[in-house]
């Protein structure tokens, strides 16, 4: 676009910048409360800094290691129940990291309950490389549903045509394909990093001495402003990180008809040799372990107002994201200024959970009508969880070919009825993508919820850490086994709609 | 194994309580304390915010008060104590007013409420049933933890081990300790309050020299069982709860004598909102049922006078803590900045 | 009618459109040809209100659009056609055509006329590409546009389609009674199709004129040389009369050319007979079916391209015997 004495802004800038600037407000609030504090870096916190960016470096790692052949399976090869498969690999995003952590912990290692049912001595599980693992499980499907969704986009005609050149089928995957969907592992990778870089229960139960740990213990010595001056450092990482995941340019390519692989019988049990590890570690496991105590000690006390609770939270907030979403995804396409308001919005992704959500109640406390009502807590799961929804959106409509939009322009219909008739209904997969992912996080999410719900109101997460907390931890295999189905009921209804909206969007 | 059987136990002890109508009358009918038959009935809406309790026991009592007081409605919300008091102030801050009573698992949380000009004044009755020493205007302790020493009963023998914990800096002894926990922070601060500045970082250099951190203090109790460690620092019912799930293990409790290293420690309720109610609630929490009821099951120390005392540790008077105002312990920065700089945190 | 004055477009800081000016006929066909990058899809994107434009002015009937005061698409009346269709992938043919449509009877007077009743309630995605490009041309004429663009229409097409479709669209244009200007990078579509042509070399119209006008009296030579095949042979002009090598024959001078000159010659103006003693040698012939086509270098070094029937048959290598057979005027260029 060419600039002209008349600057005009893309139609998306105001609204995208008014929805920006409120994620950006908690963040705002922590300046507020670091004012007192002189806190800064001292060497003591260099040793913690460097556990906090190898965690980080390596669950990245690990991550896209998992994920990335994963989103393959799940987008080109032909298998069997193939939405079933992709439903259960996704599903370990429902589970808080830390009831990973806790359950990893006791089945292993020395007295652990492997150990104890069948006899086999096990490694312990903690440290450096046991919170890489957890962290691992419980993060790779952002990199797999990211991947997967640039996957589908692909056409396979460059792969085919490397093939009759006499590349095989894995160079040419290697080659050809990854490349190309350099950007959709580079967002999930974004998400696994802040992800990481905010948990807090992991490190700690993994006695792994993190950057949130200095300011968890600073902030249960009531320093909170310490506390929140720490997170802002946290927040250069953040933005460290952010600038990195830009850097990474894919190429724009028209999207055409995707690959599909018919494997052979042995490659298909080979491909359930590499499932198998990965589903047990992060959901069996967890689920077999509370079961087991649930056994020996009875349950109690669950109700399913619960679920019904974490259910119409996490929906609420899924919808609200995804529409919140659709002006900030479409700013970023448009410019730079819009990218840049993009990315103001994952900041409050990065920050650990217990200072956001104390940022929040100073946020909340402003509307007293709102405080402490559901209608806060909804809004404080979307200022979190925003970015999963923005990127989801954008992606989606970045593929959309322009010349639809064109067309619709000239058969005489406004820019706002060729967004809504032809820009909104081709990206429906987009959104319905983001409205999952929010609503797997807020149905796992923890310290918003316990200090801006309202009083009494109590979700899955909630219930599950009040009894791991009591120490009654066979009561926490009912609520675990519900986070895990309603969150695969989630999935499934996503893939549906993926499948409804299966158009080619060139247009061709 | 062990870590298993503890755990297994405290859900146990948990799971046993779970009838909160089998609250026992029968321990301890002294006079003194309180009896719930003797207090009014609760009417009307109180909102509590409580800090994570011991064992989900505290939900037992309040689920017992809930059933003894049908014309109540108690919301209570839950969160991390330190959550909840930044909390209580944000809100007094802002001019909201939501929470009527803040149970918290310790007394820095209190002190910082209380600091903020937000608690009510307790009536002199109140604060009277509590033993000397815990009375307070503002705030009532509910149930004591007192620090202690357990050692590994096949490594040494009680004469052993010094009674003045300023001595435990020189000796040779092995041992255990976590210092990122909130009530060993506590026990620093007290140190600092009544040793001083110098004496504290001296005593934390000294220590740190033949001491192994663990990430909380039930890792410590189990470290000491198992033999890795010569003695801990812990409150005293991680010991007391590990004995009762396995009677024969090799963990004995220790105490020094007036000074920092038998600090009692307590948790405490206080008043937010005004009227009767609140105070009434949390009279509840002092009579002899409630507080005989969290000695005998969470081994917890009842701080009102006559009741009695959790079974296998010895009377308060015998270990002579020293005189704190618990509402000092709230002070932890000077002492987390000593701790960092010695290099322990 | 459509008038384009003095219209220049800046693609960041260079000038991709400079100076055009063009009016539109009532309902001619007005084709746009020239070689890639060569500006002609930035000025049906500028007249479409795609694309902001930099200097000139766009005026249509009631509305006039400049680069202070721009019209926007939707208030333009103006239809286009896309080289990659553009059909709304979710909606039937029956949706996409009557798109913004109350009434449905011009919907259905094209979709007849086009051929595509039978496939109302289908979705574009199981359509052939050159029913698809049917469904975009209903699409644009239901909306009775005040002038139609076409962007390389059947540049996604086969070559056996492309040929009777481009006719279809013709006819259907002219049915309708709409102008349009229509965009190629093929010559012979150009010149078959078109009322008039249009030749874009950088950004600048060359020469705008008839297809019979710009073929046989091109404004430059580039519009010789890219209107099909040109040789040029030196000679002298003189009242009329150009004296070549090969013979006289008669010559127009372009652009005020006087005295030695080069004469453009197309490969049927001049005819070949193998000869012991011709004028010129073959340097490479191409079997075209019905006709060969060789390129010969005569006497002064110039290398002239000669089509004949198939039955006249030389080799490279062989002596050949050129004569200048035509009999209306050829253009003659100054000598560069």
């Amino acid at each position: 676009m060419n600039l002209r004495p008349a600057l005009r802004w893309p139609a998306s800038y105001p609204l995208a910048l008014v929805i920006a600037l409120l994620a950006f407000v908690p963040v705002g609030v922590l300046v507020g409360l670091a004012s007192d504090s002189a806190e800064l870096f001292d060497a003591h916190n260099l040793k913690v800094l460097s556990n906090t960016l190898l965690l980080m470096v390596f669950t990245v790692l690990g991550s896209v290691a998992i994920g990335v052949p994963l989103a393959l399976i799940t987008a080109y090869v032909q298998l069997r129940w193939r939405r079933l498969w992709l439903i259960v690999l996704a599903a370990p995003l429902a589970i808080p990291s830390y009831i990973g952590a806790f359950t990893l912990y006791a089945a292993f290692g020395r007295g652990g309950e492997i150990q104890q049912l069948l006899g086999w001595p096990m490694p312990a599980v903690n440290g450096l490389p046991g919170a890489t693992l957890v962290m691992t499980l419980y993060s790779y499907p952002f990199v797999m549903l990211t991947t997967r969704a640039s996957l589908l986009s692909l056409d396979a005609s460059l792969v085919n045509a490397a093939r009759t050149l006499g590349m095989t089928i894995a160079a040419s995957l290697w080659r050809v394909v990854l490349p190309r969907v350099a950007t959709g592992i580079a967002a999930g990778a974004l998400l696994v990093a802040l992800y990481t870089l905010s948990d807090f229960g992991t490190p700690a139960i993994m006695r792994l001495d993190t950057f949130t740990r200095v300011i968890f213990v600073e902030y249960n010595a009531f320093g909170l402003s310490q506390a929140a001056m720490l997170s802002l450092q946290l927040l250069v990482i953040v933005g460290l990180v952010l600038f990195l995941e830009s850097r990474v340019r894919g190429s724009k390519e028209r999207p055409g008809r995707h690959l599909t692989l018919w494997p052979s019988r042995a490659q298909k049990w080979l491909m359930f040799l590499v499932f198998t590890p990965v589903i047990v570690m992060s959901i069996v496991l967890p689920l077999a372990v509370f079961g087991i105590w649930l056994l020996r000690e009875g349950a109690g006390g669950f109700d399913v107002a619960y679920a019904w609770n974490s259910a119409h939270a996490s929906f609420l907030a899924a919808l609200v994201a995804v529409v919140l979403a659709i002006p900030v995804a479409h700013a970023a396409i448009a410019g730079r200024a819009g990218r840049f308001m993009e990315r103001l919005t994952y900041f409050g992704f990065g920050v650990p959970g217990i200072v956001m959500g104390t940022a929040l109640v100073y946020v909340g406390l402003q509307l007293p009508f709102l405080y402490q009502t559901l209608a806060l807590l909804v809004l404080a799961y979307v200022l979190r969880f925003l970015p999963l929804a923005v990127g989801s959106v954008r992606s989606t409509a970045e593929g959309l070919d322009p010349s639809l939009v064109k067309a619709a322009r000239l058969l005489g219909a406004s820019p706002r009825e060729a967004f809504q008739r032809i820009t909104l209904p081709l990206t429906i997969r987009g959104m319905v993508a983001g409205a999952a992912l929010v609503f797997l996080e807020a149905m796992r999410e923890l310290p918003a919820t316990l200090m801006l719900g309202p009083t009494g109101f109590e979700t899955l997460a909630t219930y599950l850490w009040r009894v791991y907390e009591a120490g009654y931890f066979g009561r926490a295999a009912i609520p675990g086994l519900l986070l895990v189905l309603m969150s695969a009921l989630g999935l499934a209804l996503m893939l549906s709609g993926e499948r409804r909206a299966e158009f080619d969007v060139t247009g061709k | 194994m062990q870590r298993r059987a503890f755990l297994h136990n405290l859900a146990a002890v948990g799971a046993i309580s779970c009838l909160p109508m089998s609250i026992p009358r029968s321990l301890a009918a002294e006079a003194g304390a309180v009896s719930v038959d003797q207090l009014p009935k609760l009417e009307g809406e109180i909102t509590l915010y409580l800090g994570r309790g011991e064992g989900g026991l505290y939900e037992n009592v309040l689920e017992a008060i809930r059933k003894r007081n049908p014309g109540l409605k108690l919301q209570i919300r839950r969160g991390a104590t330190a959550a909840l008091a930044n909390s209580i102030v944000a809100e007094a801050k802002a001019g909201v007013r939501r929470a009527d009573v803040f149970w918290a698992v310790d007394s820095g949380a209190i002190g910082l409420v209380s600091d903020a000009g937000l608690a009510r004044p307790l009536p002199a009755d109140l604060t009277g049933q509590l033993k000397p020493g815990f009375q307070y205007p503002q705030w009532a302790p509910v149930t004591g933890r007192v620090r202690t020493l357990p050692y590994n009963t096949d490594r040494l023998t009680p004469e052993q081990i010094p009674d003045s914990i300023m001595a435990l800096a020189d000796s040779e002894l092995a041992i255990g300790w976590a210092p990122a926990y909130a009530s060993f922070q506590s026990f620093v601060t007290a140190m600092r309050l009544l040793e001083g500045e110098k004496a504290t970082e001296d005593w934390l250099r000294g220590i740190s020299r033949h001491a192994t951190s663990y990430a909380g203090e039930l890792g410590v109790v189990m470290a000491v069982e198992r033999g890795e460690v010569d003695l801990g620092f812990a409150n005293h019912y991680y010991t007391l709860r590990l004995k009762n799930g396995k009677p024969d293990a090799k963990v004995g409790l220790a105490f020094t004598n007036n000074d920092a290293g038998c600090l009692v420690n307590a948790s405490g309720i206080l008043a937010l909102s005004d009227g009767d109610l609140p105070i009434n609630f949390i009279r509840y929490l002092l009579t002899r049922e409630v507080q005989s009821y969290l000695a005998s099951e969470a081994y917890e120390i009842p701080l009102v006078e006559g009741v009695k005392p959790p079974q296998g540790l010895p009377a308060l008077n015998t270990i002579s803590p020293p005189r704190v105002d618990l509402t000092q312990l709230a002070d932890l920065r000077p002492t987390l900045n000593l701790m960092r700089r010695v290099g322990v945190l | 009618m459509l008038k384009v004055s003095n219209l220049s477009v800046d693609y960041g800081s260079t000038r991709v459109v400079k100076n055009l000016n063009l009016a539109l006929g009532d309902d001619e066909v007005l084709m746009l040809v020239g070689p890639t990058g060569c500006g002609k899809t930035t000025i049906l994107q500028a007249l479409a209100g795609l694309i902001p434009i930099s200097e000139g002015e766009i005026q249509l009937g009631p509305w006039r659009s400049t680069p202070q005061k721009s019209v926007p698409p939707e208030k333009r009346n103006v239809g286009m056609v896309f080289q990659d269709f553009a059909l709304f992938p979710h909606l039937t043919v029956q949706q996409n055509v009557c798109f913004r449509l109350k009434d449905t009877a011009l919907a259905d007077h094209w979709l007849k006329l086009l051929g595509l009743e039978n496939f109302r309630h289908v979705r574009p995605a199981s359509l052939s590409g050159g029913q698809k490009q049917r469904v975009a041309l209903a699409r644009t004429l239901a909306h009775e546009p005040a002038f139609v663009l076409l962007d390389e229409p059947l540049s996604n097409l086969d070559a056996a389609l492309k040929d009777s479709l481009r006719w279809e669209i013709r006819e259907a244009l002219k049915a309708a009674g709409i102008p349009a200007i229509w965009v190629t990078h093929d010559q012979e579509e150009a010149l078959s199709i078109g009322d008039r042509v249009g030749i874009l070399n950088g950004g600048e119209l060359e020469q705008l004129d008839t297809p019979e006008r710009c073929f046989s009296e091109p404004a430059s030579r580039f519009v010789a040389r890219f209107l099909g095949e040109a040789s040029f042979l030196p000679g002298q002009l003189q009242q009329s009369q150009v004296e070549t090598e090969l013979g006289m024959a008669p010559g127009i001078p372009i652009d005020g050319a006087r005295g030695a000159v080069d004469l453009l010659m197309r490969p049927d103006d001049l005819s070949l007979l193998p000869a012991e003693e011709g004028n010129g040698v073959v340097d490479w012939v191409r079997y075209e079916g019905c006709s060969r086509l060789y390129a010969v270098t005569v006497g002064s070094g110039s290398q002239v391209r000669v089509r004949t029937s198939h039955e006249v048959h030389a080799d490279p290598g062989d002596r050949v015997q050129l004569a200048i057979i035509t009999t209306h005027p050829l253009a003659a260029f100054a000598r560069a």
